[in-house]
Protein backbone atom coordinates (compact mmCIF):
# COMPACT_ATOMS: atom_id res chain seq x y z
CA UNK A 1 0.00 0.00 0.00
CA UNK A 2 1.23 3.49 -0.86
CA UNK A 3 2.42 5.57 2.07
CA UNK A 4 1.52 8.88 0.40
CA UNK A 5 -1.27 10.68 2.23
CA UNK A 6 -4.70 10.25 0.67
CA UNK A 7 -5.59 13.83 1.56
CA UNK A 8 -3.16 16.68 1.99
CA UNK A 9 -4.43 20.11 3.03
CA UNK A 10 -2.25 23.20 3.49
CA UNK A 11 -3.41 26.66 4.59
CA UNK A 12 -6.91 25.95 3.27
CA UNK A 13 -9.23 28.94 3.24
CA UNK A 14 -12.86 29.46 2.31
CA UNK A 15 -14.64 32.79 2.29
CA UNK A 16 -18.30 33.46 1.51
CA UNK A 17 -18.55 37.20 0.80
CA UNK A 18 -17.40 38.68 4.10
CA UNK A 19 -17.67 35.48 6.14
CA UNK A 20 -14.47 33.48 6.62
CA UNK A 21 -15.70 29.92 7.03
CA UNK A 22 -12.28 28.22 6.90
CA UNK A 23 -9.22 30.16 8.08
CA UNK A 24 -6.06 28.48 6.86
CA UNK A 25 -6.18 24.92 8.12
CA UNK A 26 -3.58 22.17 7.64
CA UNK A 27 -3.97 18.42 7.97
CA UNK A 28 -3.38 15.17 6.18
CA UNK A 29 -5.21 11.89 6.11
CA UNK A 30 -3.38 8.61 5.55
CA UNK A 31 -4.66 5.55 3.69
CA UNK A 32 -6.96 3.33 5.73
CA UNK A 33 -7.49 5.96 8.38
CA UNK A 34 -10.83 7.15 9.79
CA UNK A 35 -10.34 10.86 10.26
CA UNK A 36 -12.91 12.90 12.12
CA UNK A 37 -13.69 16.57 11.84
CA UNK A 38 -15.37 17.48 15.08
CA UNK A 39 -17.01 20.79 15.78
CA UNK A 40 -20.25 22.64 16.42
CA UNK A 41 -22.59 23.82 13.67
CA UNK A 42 -21.00 26.55 11.59
CA UNK A 43 -17.45 25.61 12.63
CA UNK A 44 -16.33 25.08 9.02
CA UNK A 45 -16.53 21.27 8.87
CA UNK A 46 -18.91 21.05 5.94
CA UNK A 47 -17.12 23.80 4.00
CA UNK A 48 -13.84 21.91 4.44
CA UNK A 49 -15.27 18.57 3.41
CA UNK A 50 -17.13 20.06 0.42
CA UNK A 51 -13.94 21.66 -0.86
CA UNK A 52 -12.23 18.27 -0.65
CA UNK A 53 -15.15 16.59 -2.45
CA UNK A 54 -14.80 19.06 -5.32
CA UNK A 55 -18.20 20.63 -4.63
CA UNK A 56 -16.93 24.12 -3.78
CA UNK A 57 -13.87 26.07 -4.88
CA UNK A 58 -11.41 27.05 -2.17
CA UNK A 59 -10.52 30.69 -1.65
CA UNK A 60 -6.90 30.01 -0.70
CA UNK A 61 -4.38 27.34 0.19
CA UNK A 62 -3.72 23.95 -1.32
CA UNK A 63 -5.54 20.64 -1.29
CA UNK A 64 -4.92 17.29 -2.96
CA UNK A 65 -7.22 14.32 -2.68
CA UNK A 66 -6.08 10.96 -4.09
CA UNK A 67 -3.49 12.97 -5.99
CA UNK A 68 -6.12 15.19 -7.64
CA UNK A 69 -6.71 18.88 -7.18
CA UNK A 70 -10.39 18.93 -6.13
CA UNK A 71 -11.04 22.22 -7.93
CA UNK A 72 -9.26 21.49 -11.20
CA UNK A 73 -9.70 17.72 -11.57
CA UNK A 74 -13.22 17.55 -10.21
CA UNK A 75 -14.70 14.89 -12.49
CA UNK A 76 -11.75 12.48 -12.09
CA UNK A 77 -11.91 12.94 -8.33
CA UNK A 78 -15.67 12.46 -8.11
CA UNK A 79 -15.32 9.22 -10.05
CA UNK A 80 -13.04 7.81 -7.35
CA UNK A 81 -14.66 8.95 -4.10
CA UNK A 82 -17.86 8.12 -2.27
CA UNK A 83 -19.89 10.88 -0.65
CA UNK A 84 -22.71 10.78 1.86
CA UNK A 85 -24.14 14.28 2.10
CA UNK A 86 -25.68 15.89 5.13
CA UNK A 87 -28.90 16.95 3.41
CA UNK A 88 -29.99 15.23 0.26
CA UNK A 89 -33.03 13.71 -1.33
CA UNK A 90 -34.17 11.46 -4.16
CA UNK A 91 -37.35 11.63 -6.24
CA UNK A 92 -40.32 10.34 -4.24
CA UNK A 93 -41.25 7.67 -6.77
CA UNK A 94 -37.75 6.30 -7.32
CA UNK A 95 -37.33 2.71 -6.12
CA UNK A 96 -34.37 1.76 -3.95
CA UNK A 97 -32.74 -0.60 -6.46
CA UNK A 98 -33.38 1.80 -9.33
CA UNK A 99 -31.53 4.53 -7.43
CA UNK A 100 -28.48 2.31 -7.00
CA UNK A 101 -28.52 1.29 -10.66
CA UNK A 102 -28.99 4.87 -11.86
CA UNK A 103 -26.17 6.29 -9.76
CA UNK A 104 -23.96 3.29 -10.59
CA UNK A 105 -24.26 4.22 -14.27
CA UNK A 106 -22.53 7.57 -13.61
CA UNK A 107 -19.19 5.97 -12.66
CA UNK A 108 -16.52 4.24 -14.70
CA UNK A 109 -16.72 1.34 -12.24
CA UNK A 110 -19.58 0.24 -10.04
CA UNK A 111 -20.57 -2.70 -7.91
CA UNK A 112 -23.80 -4.64 -8.29
CA UNK A 113 -26.92 -3.23 -6.72
CA UNK A 114 -27.76 -6.67 -5.26
CA UNK A 115 -24.48 -6.72 -3.36
CA UNK A 116 -25.12 -3.24 -1.93
CA UNK A 117 -28.73 -4.00 -1.04
CA UNK A 118 -27.64 -7.04 0.93
CA UNK A 119 -24.79 -5.26 2.61
CA UNK A 120 -26.89 -2.29 3.70
CA UNK A 121 -29.82 -4.53 4.72
CA UNK A 122 -32.06 -2.99 2.09
CA UNK A 123 -32.84 -6.13 0.10
CA UNK A 124 -36.39 -6.33 1.46
CA UNK A 125 -36.90 -2.70 0.49
CA UNK A 126 -35.39 -2.92 -3.00
CA UNK A 127 -38.73 -2.29 -4.73
CA UNK A 128 -39.94 0.35 -2.26
CA UNK A 129 -40.39 3.95 -3.33
CA UNK A 130 -38.02 6.42 -1.71
CA UNK A 131 -40.97 8.30 -0.18
CA UNK A 132 -41.99 5.21 1.81
CA UNK A 133 -38.59 4.67 3.50
CA UNK A 134 -37.96 5.52 7.15
CA UNK A 135 -35.21 7.98 8.14
CA UNK A 136 -32.80 5.14 8.91
CA UNK A 137 -33.52 3.37 5.63
CA UNK A 138 -32.99 6.61 3.71
CA UNK A 139 -29.65 7.05 5.43
CA UNK A 140 -28.66 3.46 4.66
CA UNK A 141 -29.55 4.12 1.03
CA UNK A 142 -27.45 7.30 1.12
CA UNK A 143 -24.52 5.21 2.35
CA UNK A 144 -25.19 2.56 -0.31
CA UNK A 145 -25.07 5.33 -2.94
CA UNK A 146 -21.76 6.49 -1.48
CA UNK A 147 -20.41 2.95 -1.96
CA UNK A 148 -21.82 2.38 -5.44
CA UNK A 149 -18.46 3.00 -7.16
CA UNK A 150 -16.54 0.91 -4.61
CA UNK A 151 -14.49 3.93 -3.47
CA UNK A 152 -11.31 3.70 -1.42
CA UNK A 153 -12.04 7.13 0.06
CA UNK A 154 -15.38 8.08 1.59
CA UNK A 155 -16.62 11.40 2.90
CA UNK A 156 -19.43 11.04 5.40
CA UNK A 157 -20.91 14.37 6.40
CA UNK A 158 -22.77 13.94 9.70
CA UNK A 159 -24.09 10.52 8.67
CA UNK A 160 -26.08 9.91 11.85
CA UNK A 161 -27.49 13.35 12.60
CA UNK A 162 -31.16 13.16 13.46
CA UNK A 163 -31.28 9.36 13.58
CA UNK A 164 -32.46 7.39 16.59
CA UNK A 165 -29.79 5.63 18.72
CA UNK A 166 -30.42 2.16 17.29
CA UNK A 167 -30.02 3.30 13.68
CA UNK A 168 -26.97 5.29 14.74
CA UNK A 169 -25.39 2.12 16.09
CA UNK A 170 -26.12 0.33 12.81
CA UNK A 171 -24.39 3.11 10.89
CA UNK A 172 -21.44 2.93 13.32
CA UNK A 173 -21.11 -0.79 12.62
CA UNK A 174 -21.06 -0.12 8.92
CA UNK A 175 -18.34 2.51 9.30
CA UNK A 176 -16.34 0.03 11.38
CA UNK A 177 -16.69 -2.48 8.55
CA UNK A 178 -15.42 0.11 6.08
CA UNK A 179 -12.50 0.70 8.41
CA UNK A 180 -11.71 -3.02 8.59
CA UNK A 181 -11.69 -3.08 4.78
CA UNK A 182 -8.89 -0.47 4.95
CA UNK A 183 -10.97 2.21 3.27
CA UNK A 184 -10.14 5.78 4.16
CA UNK A 185 -13.03 7.64 5.74
CA UNK A 186 -13.38 11.34 6.49
CA UNK A 187 -16.22 11.83 8.92
CA UNK A 188 -17.74 15.04 10.20
CA UNK A 189 -19.81 14.81 13.32
CA UNK A 190 -20.89 16.68 16.37
CA UNK A 191 -21.47 13.47 18.31
CA UNK A 192 -18.53 12.93 20.67
CA UNK A 193 -19.15 9.23 21.17
CA UNK A 194 -19.13 8.77 17.39
CA UNK A 195 -15.70 10.36 17.08
CA UNK A 196 -14.35 8.46 20.09
CA UNK A 197 -15.65 5.14 18.84
CA UNK A 198 -14.89 5.40 15.14
CA UNK A 199 -12.02 7.77 14.49
CA UNK A 200 -8.33 6.95 14.43
CA UNK A 201 -7.59 10.66 14.53
CA UNK A 202 -9.71 13.71 15.17
CA UNK A 203 -9.32 17.37 14.30
CA UNK A 204 -11.31 19.69 16.53
CA UNK A 205 -12.45 22.60 14.42
CA UNK A 206 -13.90 25.83 15.72
CA UNK A 207 -14.60 29.10 13.93
CA UNK A 208 -12.76 27.88 10.84
CA UNK A 209 -9.58 26.84 12.63
CA UNK A 210 -8.23 23.51 13.85
CA UNK A 211 -7.76 23.97 17.57
CA UNK A 212 -6.41 20.47 18.28
CA UNK A 213 -5.62 17.31 16.36
CA UNK A 214 -4.56 13.79 17.29
CA UNK A 215 -5.93 10.41 18.31
CA UNK A 216 -8.88 10.65 20.71
CA UNK A 217 -6.55 9.30 23.45
CA UNK A 218 -3.85 11.88 22.68
CA UNK A 219 -6.38 14.68 22.83
CA UNK A 220 -7.73 13.42 26.12
CA UNK A 221 -4.19 13.23 27.53
CA UNK A 222 -3.44 16.77 26.39
CA UNK A 223 -6.29 17.98 28.51
CA UNK A 224 -5.40 19.84 31.66
CA UNK A 225 -8.41 18.25 33.25
CA UNK A 226 -7.78 15.47 35.76
CA UNK A 227 -9.03 11.92 35.73
CA UNK A 228 -11.44 10.92 38.44
CA UNK A 229 -11.19 7.67 40.42
CA UNK A 230 -14.30 6.47 42.24
CA UNK A 231 -13.90 3.70 44.79
CA UNK A 232 -16.47 1.96 46.99
CA UNK A 233 -15.22 -0.18 49.87
CA UNK A 234 -17.02 -2.86 51.83
CA UNK A 235 -16.02 -1.32 55.19
CA UNK A 236 -16.20 2.36 56.22
CA UNK A 237 -13.03 4.42 55.91
CA UNK A 238 -11.66 6.85 58.45
CA UNK A 239 -11.57 10.23 56.73
CA UNK A 240 -8.84 11.53 58.98
CA UNK A 241 -6.53 8.58 58.32
CA UNK A 242 -6.45 8.76 54.53
CA UNK A 243 -2.90 9.13 53.18
CA UNK A 244 -1.78 11.45 50.40
CA UNK A 245 -1.46 9.14 47.40
CA UNK A 246 1.13 10.01 44.73
CA UNK A 247 -0.16 12.33 41.94
CA UNK A 248 -3.50 12.69 43.76
CA UNK A 249 -4.69 16.29 43.56
CA UNK A 250 -7.86 16.12 45.57
CA UNK A 251 -9.48 13.48 47.74
CA UNK A 252 -12.98 13.39 49.21
CA UNK A 253 -15.00 10.86 51.19
CA UNK A 254 -18.78 10.72 50.93
CA UNK A 255 -21.09 10.78 53.96
CA UNK A 256 -21.48 7.00 53.87
CA UNK A 257 -17.68 6.80 54.57
CA UNK A 258 -17.38 4.08 51.93
CA UNK A 259 -17.40 6.10 48.69
CA UNK A 260 -14.04 7.66 47.99
CA UNK A 261 -13.32 10.07 45.12
CA UNK A 262 -9.76 10.93 44.13
CA UNK A 263 -8.72 13.33 41.31
CA UNK A 264 -5.35 12.61 39.77
CA UNK A 265 -3.10 13.83 36.96
CA UNK A 266 -1.65 10.29 36.57
CA UNK A 267 -4.60 8.05 37.37
CA UNK A 268 -2.92 4.67 36.73
CA UNK A 269 -0.17 5.40 39.29
CA UNK A 270 -2.60 6.81 41.85
CA UNK A 271 -4.98 3.88 41.44
CA UNK A 272 -2.16 1.40 41.91
CA UNK A 273 -1.16 3.10 45.17
CA UNK A 274 -4.75 3.19 46.44
CA UNK A 275 -5.14 -0.53 45.74
CA UNK A 276 -1.90 -1.25 47.57
CA UNK A 277 -3.03 0.85 50.57
CA UNK A 278 -6.45 -0.85 50.71
CA UNK A 279 -4.76 -4.23 50.68
CA UNK A 280 -2.40 -3.21 53.48
CA UNK A 281 -5.36 -1.97 55.55
CA UNK A 282 -7.21 -5.25 54.97
CA UNK A 283 -10.10 -3.39 53.33
CA UNK A 284 -12.23 -5.03 50.64
CA UNK A 285 -13.02 -3.28 47.40
CA UNK A 286 -16.62 -3.33 46.17
CA UNK A 287 -16.44 -1.11 43.10
CA UNK A 288 -13.96 1.01 41.21
CA UNK A 289 -14.38 3.48 38.29
CA UNK A 290 -11.80 5.48 36.41
CA UNK A 291 -13.16 8.36 34.33
CA UNK A 292 -10.75 10.06 31.97
CA UNK A 293 -11.60 13.43 30.38
CA UNK A 294 -13.78 12.84 27.31
CA UNK A 295 -13.38 14.52 23.96
CA UNK A 296 -16.34 16.63 24.98
CA UNK A 297 -14.34 17.84 28.04
CA UNK A 298 -11.37 18.55 25.77
CA UNK A 299 -13.58 20.38 23.33
CA UNK A 300 -15.13 22.54 26.03
CA UNK A 301 -11.68 23.24 27.46
CA UNK A 302 -10.28 24.30 24.08
CA UNK A 303 -13.18 26.27 22.71
CA UNK A 304 -15.23 27.27 25.70
CA UNK A 305 -18.28 25.94 23.86
CA UNK A 306 -20.44 22.86 23.90
CA UNK A 307 -20.38 20.79 20.73
CA UNK A 308 -24.04 21.34 19.99
CA UNK A 309 -23.89 25.11 20.48
CA UNK B 1 -23.46 7.73 -23.08
CA UNK B 2 -24.72 5.21 -20.51
CA UNK B 3 -25.55 8.01 -18.06
CA UNK B 4 -27.73 9.71 -20.71
CA UNK B 5 -29.67 6.50 -21.34
CA UNK B 6 -29.95 5.74 -17.62
CA UNK B 7 -31.31 9.22 -16.84
CA UNK B 8 -33.78 9.14 -19.74
CA UNK B 9 -35.01 5.67 -18.70
CA UNK B 10 -35.34 6.77 -15.07
CA UNK B 11 -37.08 10.05 -15.96
CA UNK B 12 -39.57 8.12 -18.09
CA UNK B 13 -40.34 5.71 -15.25
CA UNK B 14 -40.73 8.56 -12.77
CA UNK B 15 -42.95 10.55 -15.13
CA UNK B 16 -45.27 7.65 -15.80
CA UNK B 17 -45.62 7.00 -12.06
CA UNK B 18 -46.91 10.49 -11.43
CA UNK B 19 -50.62 11.00 -11.88
CA UNK B 20 -50.06 14.71 -12.50
CA UNK B 21 -47.89 13.93 -15.53
CA UNK B 22 -50.54 11.65 -17.01
CA UNK B 23 -53.25 14.20 -16.28
CA UNK B 24 -51.49 17.24 -17.72
CA UNK B 25 -49.98 15.46 -20.72
CA UNK B 26 -52.94 13.34 -21.80
CA UNK B 27 -56.21 13.81 -19.95
CA UNK B 28 -56.31 17.58 -19.60
CA UNK B 29 -55.45 18.34 -23.28
CA UNK B 30 -57.95 15.69 -24.39
CA UNK B 31 -60.71 17.16 -22.22
CA UNK B 32 -59.77 20.54 -23.62
CA UNK B 33 -59.85 19.19 -27.18
CA UNK B 34 -63.21 17.48 -26.89
CA UNK B 35 -64.79 20.44 -25.10
CA UNK B 36 -63.71 22.95 -27.73
CA UNK B 37 -64.39 20.55 -30.56
CA UNK B 38 -67.96 20.17 -29.28
CA UNK B 39 -68.48 23.95 -29.55
CA UNK B 40 -66.39 24.77 -32.58
CA UNK B 41 -65.95 21.58 -34.55
CA UNK B 42 -68.38 22.33 -37.32
CA UNK B 43 -65.88 21.83 -40.13
CA UNK B 44 -62.43 20.37 -40.57
CA UNK B 45 -60.79 23.80 -40.65
CA UNK B 46 -62.18 24.63 -37.23
CA UNK B 47 -61.17 21.22 -35.90
CA UNK B 48 -57.63 21.86 -37.17
CA UNK B 49 -57.75 25.14 -35.25
CA UNK B 50 -58.77 23.29 -32.06
CA UNK B 51 -55.98 20.75 -32.67
CA UNK B 52 -53.42 23.57 -33.00
CA UNK B 53 -54.74 25.15 -29.83
CA UNK B 54 -54.52 21.85 -27.96
CA UNK B 55 -51.01 21.14 -29.26
CA UNK B 56 -49.81 24.64 -28.33
CA UNK B 57 -51.29 24.30 -24.86
CA UNK B 58 -49.49 20.98 -24.46
CA UNK B 59 -46.15 22.23 -25.83
CA UNK B 60 -46.15 25.32 -23.62
CA UNK B 61 -47.27 23.33 -20.58
CA UNK B 62 -44.60 20.70 -21.16
CA UNK B 63 -41.92 23.35 -21.67
CA UNK B 64 -42.63 25.74 -18.87
CA UNK B 65 -44.23 23.51 -16.24
CA UNK B 66 -42.95 20.05 -17.20
CA UNK B 67 -39.33 21.09 -17.74
CA UNK B 68 -38.98 24.47 -16.01
CA UNK B 69 -40.92 24.09 -12.78
CA UNK B 70 -39.85 20.45 -12.40
CA UNK B 71 -36.16 21.45 -12.64
CA UNK B 72 -36.63 24.12 -9.96
CA UNK B 73 -38.46 21.60 -7.78
CA UNK B 74 -35.61 19.07 -8.08
CA UNK B 75 -33.15 21.76 -7.02
CA UNK B 76 -35.33 23.00 -4.14
CA UNK B 77 -35.82 19.45 -2.83
CA UNK B 78 -32.03 18.84 -2.77
CA UNK B 79 -32.38 16.12 -5.40
CA UNK B 80 -29.86 17.70 -7.77
CA UNK B 81 -27.42 17.99 -4.86
CA UNK B 82 -27.14 14.18 -4.79
CA UNK B 83 -26.24 14.21 -8.51
CA UNK B 84 -23.65 16.91 -7.88
CA UNK B 85 -21.37 14.56 -5.96
CA UNK B 86 -21.18 12.14 -8.90
CA UNK B 87 -18.93 12.60 -11.95
CA UNK B 88 -21.75 13.63 -14.31
CA UNK B 89 -22.13 17.09 -15.84
CA UNK B 90 -25.49 18.92 -16.17
CA UNK B 91 -25.73 17.80 -19.84
CA UNK B 92 -27.34 14.36 -19.25
CA UNK B 93 -29.87 15.90 -16.87
CA UNK B 94 -30.86 18.63 -19.35
CA UNK B 95 -30.90 16.31 -22.36
CA UNK B 96 -32.82 13.76 -20.29
CA UNK B 97 -35.47 16.37 -19.50
CA UNK B 98 -35.88 17.35 -23.16
CA UNK B 99 -35.98 13.77 -24.47
CA UNK B 100 -38.35 12.53 -21.76
CA UNK B 101 -40.77 15.37 -22.42
CA UNK B 102 -40.73 14.51 -26.11
CA UNK B 103 -41.23 10.76 -25.54
CA UNK B 104 -44.19 11.46 -23.28
CA UNK B 105 -45.80 14.07 -25.51
CA UNK B 106 -45.40 12.51 -28.97
CA UNK B 107 -47.98 9.71 -28.43
CA UNK B 108 -50.48 12.40 -27.44
CA UNK B 109 -49.97 14.22 -30.74
CA UNK B 110 -50.50 11.02 -32.73
CA UNK B 111 -53.60 10.24 -30.65
CA UNK B 112 -54.96 13.77 -31.07
CA UNK B 113 -54.59 13.74 -34.87
CA UNK B 114 -56.17 10.28 -34.97
CA UNK B 115 -59.15 11.34 -32.80
CA UNK B 116 -59.66 14.53 -34.82
CA UNK B 117 -59.69 12.44 -37.98
CA UNK B 118 -61.98 9.69 -36.71
CA UNK B 119 -64.50 11.76 -34.72
CA UNK B 120 -64.47 15.05 -36.62
CA UNK B 121 -63.32 14.00 -40.09
CA UNK B 122 -60.30 16.26 -40.09
CA UNK B 123 -58.13 15.21 -43.04
CA UNK B 124 -54.79 13.82 -41.96
CA UNK B 125 -51.92 16.17 -42.87
CA UNK B 126 -50.32 15.51 -46.22
CA UNK B 127 -46.89 15.52 -44.60
CA UNK B 128 -47.68 13.68 -41.39
CA UNK B 129 -44.08 12.81 -40.58
CA UNK B 130 -42.99 16.38 -41.27
CA UNK B 131 -45.68 17.69 -38.91
CA UNK B 132 -44.63 15.29 -36.15
CA UNK B 133 -40.99 16.32 -36.58
CA UNK B 134 -41.98 19.98 -36.49
CA UNK B 135 -44.04 19.61 -33.30
CA UNK B 136 -41.20 17.58 -31.77
CA UNK B 137 -38.72 20.36 -32.55
CA UNK B 138 -41.10 22.89 -31.00
CA UNK B 139 -41.56 20.79 -27.90
CA UNK B 140 -37.80 20.43 -27.40
CA UNK B 141 -37.25 24.16 -28.04
CA UNK B 142 -39.87 25.18 -25.49
CA UNK B 143 -38.49 22.71 -22.96
CA UNK B 144 -35.10 24.36 -23.49
CA UNK B 145 -36.75 27.73 -22.75
CA UNK B 146 -38.34 26.23 -19.62
CA UNK B 147 -34.91 25.03 -18.50
CA UNK B 148 -33.46 28.53 -19.02
CA UNK B 149 -36.18 29.90 -16.75
CA UNK B 150 -35.30 27.22 -14.18
CA UNK B 151 -31.65 28.27 -14.42
CA UNK B 152 -32.32 31.94 -13.72
CA UNK B 153 -35.01 31.52 -11.06
CA UNK B 154 -33.60 31.49 -7.54
CA UNK B 155 -36.57 29.74 -5.99
CA UNK B 156 -39.98 28.31 -6.76
CA UNK B 157 -41.73 31.65 -6.25
CA UNK B 158 -39.51 33.39 -8.80
CA UNK B 159 -39.90 30.43 -11.13
CA UNK B 160 -43.70 30.57 -10.96
CA UNK B 161 -43.69 34.29 -11.71
CA UNK B 162 -41.35 33.92 -14.68
CA UNK B 163 -43.29 30.95 -16.06
CA UNK B 164 -46.61 32.81 -15.82
CA UNK B 165 -45.04 35.85 -17.48
CA UNK B 166 -44.26 33.65 -20.48
CA UNK B 167 -47.04 31.10 -20.47
CA UNK B 168 -50.12 33.31 -20.79
CA UNK B 169 -48.77 35.83 -23.33
CA UNK B 170 -47.49 32.96 -25.46
CA UNK B 171 -50.81 31.17 -25.21
CA UNK B 172 -52.88 34.25 -26.00
CA UNK B 173 -50.71 36.15 -28.48
CA UNK B 174 -49.22 33.36 -30.56
CA UNK B 175 -52.39 32.77 -32.57
CA UNK B 176 -53.30 29.50 -30.91
CA UNK B 177 -56.25 30.74 -28.86
CA UNK B 178 -57.04 34.09 -30.52
CA UNK B 179 -56.65 33.65 -34.29
CA UNK B 180 -53.76 35.72 -35.67
CA UNK B 181 -56.03 37.43 -38.21
CA UNK B 182 -57.59 39.34 -35.31
CA UNK B 183 -54.32 41.07 -34.44
CA UNK B 184 -53.94 44.56 -35.90
CA UNK B 185 -51.34 47.33 -35.57
CA UNK B 186 -49.19 47.04 -32.46
CA UNK B 187 -50.75 43.73 -31.55
CA UNK B 188 -49.69 42.36 -34.91
CA UNK B 189 -46.12 43.52 -34.27
CA UNK B 190 -46.14 41.96 -30.82
CA UNK B 191 -47.54 38.76 -32.34
CA UNK B 192 -44.52 38.62 -34.66
CA UNK B 193 -42.17 38.55 -31.67
CA UNK B 194 -44.04 35.90 -29.67
CA UNK B 195 -42.23 32.52 -29.80
CA UNK B 196 -45.41 30.44 -29.99
CA UNK B 197 -46.36 32.28 -33.21
CA UNK B 198 -43.82 30.18 -35.10
CA UNK B 199 -45.19 26.95 -33.69
CA UNK B 200 -48.79 27.89 -34.58
CA UNK B 201 -47.84 29.28 -38.00
CA UNK B 202 -45.82 26.22 -38.89
CA UNK B 203 -48.64 23.89 -37.87
CA UNK B 204 -51.15 26.01 -39.83
CA UNK B 205 -48.99 25.79 -42.93
CA UNK B 206 -48.57 22.04 -42.62
CA UNK B 207 -52.12 21.15 -41.59
CA UNK B 208 -54.20 23.55 -43.67
CA UNK B 209 -51.99 24.38 -46.63
CA UNK B 210 -50.44 20.95 -47.16
CA UNK B 211 -46.91 22.29 -46.84
CA UNK B 212 -43.97 20.12 -45.88
CA UNK B 213 -41.25 20.59 -43.31
CA UNK B 214 -38.67 22.07 -45.68
CA UNK B 215 -40.97 24.79 -46.98
CA UNK B 216 -41.18 25.98 -43.38
CA UNK B 217 -37.42 26.05 -42.98
CA UNK B 218 -37.44 29.45 -41.26
CA UNK B 219 -39.76 28.15 -38.56
CA UNK B 220 -37.66 25.02 -38.22
CA UNK B 221 -34.48 27.02 -38.03
CA UNK B 222 -35.79 29.30 -35.31
CA UNK B 223 -36.85 26.31 -33.20
CA UNK B 224 -33.51 24.54 -33.65
CA UNK B 225 -31.63 27.75 -32.82
CA UNK B 226 -33.76 28.18 -29.68
CA UNK B 227 -32.98 24.60 -28.63
CA UNK B 228 -29.25 25.15 -28.97
CA UNK B 229 -29.15 28.61 -27.42
CA UNK B 230 -31.52 27.54 -24.61
CA UNK B 231 -29.54 24.35 -24.03
CA UNK B 232 -26.27 26.28 -23.93
CA UNK B 233 -27.59 28.90 -21.49
CA UNK B 234 -29.22 26.38 -19.17
CA UNK B 235 -25.99 24.36 -19.18
CA UNK B 236 -23.94 27.48 -18.43
CA UNK B 237 -26.22 28.70 -15.64
CA UNK B 238 -27.09 25.26 -14.25
CA UNK B 239 -27.20 25.16 -10.46
CA UNK B 240 -27.25 21.97 -8.42
CA UNK B 241 -28.16 23.53 -5.08
CA UNK B 242 -30.80 25.96 -3.88
CA UNK B 243 -28.14 27.80 -1.87
CA UNK B 244 -26.31 28.78 -5.06
CA UNK B 245 -28.08 32.02 -5.99
CA UNK B 246 -27.89 33.82 -9.28
CA UNK B 247 -27.73 37.60 -9.65
CA UNK B 248 -30.79 39.55 -10.77
CA UNK B 249 -29.01 40.67 -13.92
CA UNK B 250 -28.51 37.04 -14.97
CA UNK B 251 -32.23 36.92 -15.73
CA UNK B 252 -31.42 38.78 -18.94
CA UNK B 253 -30.04 35.48 -20.26
CA UNK B 254 -33.69 34.62 -20.95
CA UNK B 255 -33.70 37.41 -23.53
CA UNK B 256 -30.70 35.80 -25.22
CA UNK B 257 -32.58 32.50 -25.35
CA UNK B 258 -35.38 34.35 -27.14
CA UNK B 259 -32.96 35.86 -29.68
CA UNK B 260 -34.09 33.65 -32.61
CA UNK B 261 -37.68 34.79 -32.06
CA UNK B 262 -36.61 38.42 -31.77
CA UNK B 263 -34.71 38.16 -35.07
CA UNK B 264 -37.74 36.54 -36.72
CA UNK B 265 -40.03 39.20 -35.22
CA UNK B 266 -37.92 42.01 -36.63
CA UNK B 267 -37.76 40.32 -39.99
CA UNK B 268 -41.53 39.70 -40.12
CA UNK B 269 -42.31 43.25 -39.00
CA UNK B 270 -40.06 44.83 -41.59
CA UNK B 271 -41.35 42.61 -44.37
Amino acid sequence: MSTAPVIQVRSLEKRYDKVEAVKGIDFQVDAGEVFGLLGPNGAGKTSTIEILEGLRPRTGGEATVLGFDPHRQTQQLKDRIGVCLQATNLPAKMRVQEALELFGSFYTRSISSEQLLNRLQLWEKRAAYYETLSGGQKQRLALALALVNDPQLLFLDEPTTGLDPQIRLEIHKLIEELKSEKRTVVLTTHYIEEAERLCDRVAIIDEGKIVAMGTPRELQQKSRMQSRIDIVTAQPLNGNALPHWPEALETSLADDSRSLTVYSSRPARTLFEIMKWLDQQGLHLEDVHLKRPTLEDVFVELTGKKLRD
Amino acid sequence: MKEYLAIIAMDMKLALRLRAVIFFNYLFPLIFFFTFAAFMGRNSEQIAYVVRMSVTLGVLGSGFFGAGIRAIQDRELNILRRYKVTPITPAPILVGSMVTGWLIFLPYIVLLLFLAHVFYHMPLPEHMLGLLVFISLALIAFRALGLVIASVANNMQEGQILVQLFYFPLLLLGGATIPADNFRGVMRTIHNFVPSTYLVDGMLNMMNKGQGLFVNWKHVLVLIATTFIGGFISMKLFRWEKEEKISGSAKWWVVLALLPFIVMGVWQSLR
